[in-house]
């Protein structure tokens, strides 16, 4: 699960020329009927959601919040420490509205997550780096420069894995591969982990051409791995070339769902496999750029952010899970909207989007109308 | 009627996700709308007795929550006096050229005053300055009407607005220097006696006076400056040889800077400026919560805090009938009462709902409760405050305002002026986690509201704001519009924001922000289109909230919720694009629109009017 936010603009910078070349329309693709309803954006998507409002104020950027077990909090990454300009990890809680950071405070973090039936939170940190505070120093040298880049993620090959003990503040490292290791998440049953490693890069002598690919485009060894949660028996499950990332469990535990890029990193889709990493199935085929997914707790669709609709444009959609019909359009709101993840009850939605204006995102929460989306669903035509 | 305090209730109803319920409930803030918004209070227009009524119903209102008048004043009313309005009472223009009865023109509409020219009658020789435009070094444009002129004690006669003809990069070097203020500025400045405007043949409202505006900033120009018709600006150029005012403008209209102006041979212009000026006295309600007793005892300072005041404040004046110039109300509505439900009814509401709420609560610093008049004129009572304070601004550690926030629509509230302390940010997030809006953050405290007057005084600030509509400054901005059930929870929201100052160990740091804005801005505007933008929400491009009907957008076929994001090629980023590419429009001559509506790009022809 990582900055499925900032891959977008990574590939973006990375190969801007030819992504436009395939994506230059602001407005639905050619031979699909044109916007479904002139109604305000504001009123559709009152069809799924209400009461959507703002809930991360503080700081540059925030995103990838992800509810604990019980739906009382929220763990997020927030660019808010003056001295750091690099994501760290916070938990809010709803009952006091206080936040609290939980990573180290050093160097980068990302993607964390709620070990279930257990005071534990993942995520993973380059902490461990001896440059940290000199990457730190000079990425704020350049924002005082007043320069300004394109926003992108660098597959940092020190981020590995950690998981935090609430009680004893104790960080105890899972993984130890060069190569970046991030985007975990544990299963329902908080025994393992999945999560995507780039370590294949590092492991064995690259060709020529395969060192070029890492030079210019890291993310294409990302895979799909499994581990226990003490990080032991760690083991792969994907081989397709192309970033895979995001992995997340199914509410039964039985399956992963995550994103599955293609060779030249500009087509991604939503695919979901056993835990064996076997019967792998694509549920989504928009040829744009669909990722982020995660299942609703009914277990009976799967939520996913995609810019089918224009190349800056990121909307969340949903899908039935077997991925039969046309996915369904949720959001409607310039910019970016993705990063989908419904609270543990399935009643509310916690999502990023850029909707608060200047372009970087924040989290927003919104009421989930479950009961709207189901007829919706089955309304859909099949898969185009 | 007395409110009953349910913002407890009112809060877990909302955690619990029970919106319907509220109507059970009984609002805070519905009783003081209704009656501050009834007929009985005639707009409450400072200065008027409706005014009066509505402080009347202030002061029983603190009085009885058991808020005390601010320290060493005896009441809780704060007096100040402002200049209600202006009209022309009297001013001549005689021409007198030599060989030829002088002509003397007297009629309102031959000769009116500027409101801010200088009382008084001067004589001199003419000469004639163009558009009287001067365009700052600073802005990389060489422009001058008064270059090779020499004005000193002489009249100066310049042509209203900017040439008609120039190029894109002239008009929009210019347009922003086109403010008559500025023009008597630039006069006075080279030392001119005074100034005559004319409206030119050439431009829209081609030889009429220019309409005397209703000017409570009255810095004055210090000069006799006056605008004179088509009548006199004959009568003047007839003593020009060879040439006509039409052709003369002709030939400035090009925007050539090489065209100059010249002295008028053998004339002398009398001018005589008389503007009346009516003096009234407006009355801010102010009252104060003091520090309570046990927790002063902690330290020094009351509450043992540094800066021991917060303050919350709103305007509750609004503009009676009409009859001044930011009334946007219909010819059909010309004369009725603007109610002024949602500005400022509501935000006074607020105040007051938040005050109960933490009257008897304990708190470390005092809290002074403002209701302001004479915002509506120029942010007058706010600004009478801050500079002459019953308390020293330096130990304000806050200021929270609330002005236009009853229209609350799909869970958003907007949040201005958090550019004013570092510590806004996380303060409105922590509290926002049981408010649940969807906030819209603006840094920029230059608003045209009161929370302007204590960031200038260098306090940090709060603005809360629900958004322009179509009611907005008409007769029809009633109480029935109001969302009460939205307005109650912003209340409860401040509340709990206003709770946190008030406990704070240490007060917000204030931190200036710089202001986004330069030049004569929409003073200058001489173009119509008959968009209403939205400025709560932030979005690329300009955001309509709304258009006026009947108006060149509307004919456009623009509607609430386009996004403009191109207008005569100008790509339009933000509200401060869209007003300076509409001083780049040419009156009666369609601009192609490009604007975004349900996430498709459209285009559009929209032939912009000219503002009366």
């Amino acid at each position: 699960m990582t900055m499925r936010l900032l891959v977008m603009f990574l590939v973006a910078g990375l190969t801007a020329a030819s992504a436009f070349a395939r994506f230059d329309d602001d407005g639905p693709r050619r031979g699909e009927p044109a916007a479904q309803s002139p109604a305000p954006a504001a009123n559709q998507e009152r069809d799924f959601l209400s009461r959507v409002r703002r809930l991360t104020v503080e700081g540059r950027r925030a995103g990838e919040g992800y509810w604990s077990p019980d739906g009382k909090r929220l763990v997020f990454q927030s660019e808010r420490d003056p001295s750091n300009p690099f994501y760290q990890i916070y938990v809010l809680d709803f009952a006091t509205g206080e936040t609290t950071r939980i990573s180290p405070g050093i160097g980068k973090t990302t993607c964390a997550f709620f070990r279930p039936g257990s005071d534990q939170i993942l995520f993973a940190s380059t902490h461990h780096d001896p440059k940290s505070k000199q990457l730190q120093d000079e990425e704020l040298a350049f924002r005082a420069s007043g320069k300004e880049r394109r926003y992108a993620w660098d597959y940092d090959t020190e981020m590995e894995i950690y998981d935090y003990a609430e009680k004893t503040g104790a960080m105890t490292r899972l993984t130890n591969a060069t190569g970046y290791d991030a985007e975990a998440s544990y299963s329902p049953d908080g025994q393992w982990i999945a999560f995507s490693s780039m370590r294949d890069a590092y492991n064995r002598t690259l060709s020529a051409q395969e060192q070029k690919q890492l030079d210019t485009d890291p993310s294409y060894y990302g895979e799909i791995y499994l581990m226990k949660a003490d990080g032991s028996e760690q083991r792969r499950l994907t081989t397709e070339p192309g970033y895979d990332g995001g992995p997340f469990f199914t509410h039964d535990g039985q399956r992963i769902v995550w994103r599955h890029f293609d060779e030249q990193g500009l087509i991604a889709d939503i695919w979901t496999m056993k835990l064996d990493g076997t019967d792998k199935t694509q549920i989504t085929d928009f040829k744009s750029m669909s990722w982020a997914p995660y299942e609703h707790p009914s277990g009976e669709y799967v939520l996913f952010a995609s810019n089918k609709l224009g190349f800056e444009n990121f909307e969340v959609f949903m899908v039935d899970k077997a991925g039969a019909k046309e996915p369904v359009r949720v959001t409607y709101s310039d910019g970016f909207d993705g990063l989908p993840v419904p609270s543990p009850d399935g009643k509310q939605i916690a999502f990023t989007s850029s909707r608060s204006g200047g372009g970087a995102g924040q989290i927003f929460l919104a009421q989930w109308n479950h009961e709207n989306a189901m007829k919706a669903l089955a309304a859909a035509g099949p898969r185009k | 009627m007395r409110p009953t305090t349910c913002l407890t209730t009112v809060t877990l109803l909302l955690a619990a996700g029970a919106a319907h319920a509220q109507t059970a409930v009984h609002s805070p803030t519905r009783a003081h709308v209704e009656t501050l918004a009834s007929p009985k209070l005639e707009g409450r227009l400072a200065g008027s007795a409706g005014e009066k009524l509505a402080a009347e119903y202030l002061v029983k209102a603190l009085q009885r929550m058991g808020a005390k008048p601010m320290p060493g004043q005896g009441d809780y009313r704060l007096p100040f006096s402002f200049t209600a309005g202006s009209k022309d009472a009297g001013s001549i223009i005689t021409v007198q050229r030599e060989g030829v009865p002088p002509r003397t023109f007297t009629t309102r509409a031959q000769v009116m005053a500027l409101s801010y020219s200088d009382n008084g009658e001067v004589s001199g020789p003419v000469v004639f300055a163009g558009y009287g435009l001067v365009v700052p070094p600073s802005q990389n444009f060489s422009y001058d009407s008064y270059q090779g002129l020499d004005v000193k004690d002489k009249v100066v006669v310049v042509l209203r607005y900017f040439p008609e003809d120039a190029d894109t990069q002239t008009r929009a070097a210019v347009a922003r220097y086109s403010d008559l203020r500025y023009k008597a500025q630039a006069a006075r400045q080279r030392g001119a006696k005074a100034l005559v405007v004319v409206t030119g043949p050439r431009s829209p409202n081609a030889g009429n006076i220019v309409p005397m505006t209703f000017d409570t900033a009255l810095a004055g120009s210090g000069l006799v400056a006056t605008s004179a018709n088509g009548d006199v600006a004959q009568a003047i150029f007839a003593a020009v040889p060879d040439k006509s005012l039409e052709a003369v403008q002709k030939a400035l209209d090009s925007g050539n800077p090489h065209v100059a102006g010249f002295a008028v041979p053998g004339l002398t212009l009398t001018v005589k400026a008389d503007v009346a000026r009516e003096r009234q006295t407006g009355h801010n309600v102010v009252g104060y919560f003091p520090a309570s007793l046990d927790t002063a005892r902690r330290g020094g300072s009351p509450g043992g805090v540094d800066k021991p005041w917060v303050v919350i404040g709103a305007h509750y004046d609004h503009l009676g009938r009409g009859a001044t110039g930011s009334s946007l109300a219909s010819k059909e509505q010309a004369g009725q009462i603007h109610h002024g439900a949602d500005d400022n009814a509501s935000g006074t509401s607020a105040v007051l709902a938040i005050a109960e709420a933490l009257s008897k609560q304990p708190r470390r610093r005092n809290l002074a409760v403002a209701f302001w008049s004479g915002e509506e004129l120029g942010l007058v009572g706010s600004n009478h405050f801050v500079t002459t304070p019953p308390v020293p601004i330096a130990e304000m550690a806050a200021y929270l305002n609330f002005d236009m926030v009853g229209r609350s629509t799909d869970n958003k509230l907007t949040v201005q002026a958090t550019g004013t302390s570092p510590m806004w940010p996380k303060m409105l997030e922590q509290a926002n986690v049981a408010a649940g809006f969807d906030l819209i953050l603006q840094e920029d405290p230059y608003q045209p509201t009161d929370v302007s007057s204590f960031n200038q005084a260098g306090v940090a600030s709060l603005a809360f704001f629900t958004g322009a509509h179509m009611d907005y400054h008409k007769p029809t901005d009633t109480a029935e519009k109001i969302n009460y059930e939205d307005l109650d929870r912003i209340a409860a929201f401040a509340t709990d924001i206003t709770r946190r100052l008030l406990d704070l160990e240490q007060a917000p740091q204030f931190t200036k922000v710089e202001q986004k804005t330069e030049g004569g801005g929409r003073a200058g505007m001489r173009i119509f289109t008959g968009t209403i933008p939205d400025y709560a929400t932030e979005v690329k491009g300009l955001l309509l909230g709304g258009v006026i009907g009947g108006g060149p957008a509307e004919q456009a076929g623009l509607q609430k919720g386009d996004v403009i994001v191109e207008i005569a090629g100008q790509s339009i980023a933000n509200i401060y694009d869209y007003t300076y590419a509409l001083e780049l429009l040419k009156i009666g001559q369609p601009a192609k629109v490009v604007y975004v509506r349900g996430g498709e790009r459209r285009e559009t022809q929209l032939t912009p009017a000219a503002r009366k």
